[in-house]
């Protein structure tokens, strides 16, 4: 358990930076990217670079999605194992890995949702850290919601009683999308707040509050997306 | 992954599901959620002198929230509002043999036992109890 501890421990920014700027060939300090300039040597990605940083990218919320795309796209090329067949075996596990990263990297980054969950680990180290007050008029109605779906897969579908379930979990879908959609773009005005704060830079303390009051917001928010996106999916399934 | 014998026991046999009236004095309701996921579990407790007599639950989720909040229910009755304090998650990760991706599950049941607890004792105090 003691292991799990300091493994999990955040390594020091300073030495974290040296650890990623000796390049593992030719001991030269590495000021580009991703090669060291002197012998031209592919660098791995540090395990600590979070996936704003191994895209080039700022922690911003709004990302123009063809950018992020371009970039994604120039950085394959760069770590494409195809180009580093001829290449030591040390630099093509580096490219290998390195390809791996950035899949993730992308991945994570290219859908707003999962781009603004991964920023709120970022910034608040865990996402449990901000503990959500839970929404119980929203579980009390997915519990509700969970019987009526319940009752129409037991029911004979074409019968007058499995229509009328139908209709009334279809008319809850519609509802419940309708909510998501709000919800995604309440979302939408959090993300344009967080990047203007952080355009702006201000370390003051009205900063400092704005900056918790956006992420605990989110958090709240996403949460809540979480959970009626559940029940929409399995609303969507029932009665397809 | 596979789950284990136990887990699509409570999966397929679910004890104790249904609900209680949330307003009555001697039912304590837990509702929790885990964010991450999207279950919803809510666990029910009917009280009486100190013991708890009946548990009910209600869970939206995996199988293994199913199986948790279920074994839950099955473990509280009988219990003095003490002893079922003292339900951990990791005894409900032992008895269903749940792999890790799945402890969450558990952790959410012991979350759903405390906060039923908690809203027992919460009224238990704001009306003297011992109506029976």
């Amino acid at each position: 358990m003691a292991n799990d501890q300091s493994s999990t421990h955040p390594v020091p920014r300073r030495q974290l930076q040296m650890a990623r700027s000796m390049c593992w060939h030719c001991q030269s300090e590495v000021t580009g990217e991703y090669f060291c300039e002197r012998c031209v040597k592919v660098q791995p990605v540090s395990k600590e670079t979070d996936y704003f940083t191994c895209l080039g990218f700022p922690r911003r919320l709004m990302l123009d999605p063809k950018t992020l795309e371009a970039k994604f796209y120039e950085l394959s090329r760069t770590f494409h194992p195809d180009f580093y067949q001829t290449k030591s075996a040390a630099e093509q596990t580096i490219s290998l890995s390195n390809a791996a990263v950035l899949n993730t990297a992308y991945r994570t980054l290219r859908d707003p949702i999962q781009r603004a969950e991964y920023l709120l680990g970022l910034e608040t180290g865990s996402v449990k850290d901000i503990r959500t007050s839970p929404p119980a008029d929203l579980f009390e109605e997915i519990l509700e919601l969970q019987d009526t779906l319940e009752e129409y897969r037991a029911s004979d579908h074409d019968a007058d009683e499995g229509r009328r379930l139908r209709d009334t979990l279809k008319t809850e879908q519609q509802t419940l999308e309708r909510r998501k959609e709000e919800m995604e773009s309440q979302l939408r005005k959090l993300f344009v707040a967080w990047d203007k704060l952080q355009d702006a830079g201000e370390a003051t303390s009205p900063a400092r509050a704005e900056r918790d009051r956006i992420l605990k917001q989110m958090r709240d928010l996403l949460s809540h997306r979480t959970y009626i996106n559940n029940i929409v999916n399995d609303l969507a399934v029932t009665i397809a | 992954m596979a789950y284990s014998d136990k887990v699509v026991d409570h999966f397929n046999n679910p004890r104790n599901m249904g609900s209680f009236k949330k307003d009555d004095a001697d039912v304590g309701t837990g509702m929790v959620g885990a964010p991450e996921c999207g279950d919803v579990m809510k666990l029910q407790i009917k009280v009486q002198n100190d013991t708890i007599v009946d548990a009910k639950f209600k869970t939206f989720g995996c199988g293994s929230a199913i199986a948790s909040s279920s074994l839950a229910t099955e473990w509280l009755k009988g219990k003095t509002i003490e002893e079922a304090q003292k339900i951990k998650n990791t005894d409900i990760v032992q008895e269903l043999n749940l792999p890790p991706v799945k402890i969450h599950c558990s952790v959410l049941a012991e979350d759903a036992i405390k906060a039923a607890l908690a809203d027992y004792q919460k009224k238990a105090e704001t009306q003297p109890a011992d109506t029976k």
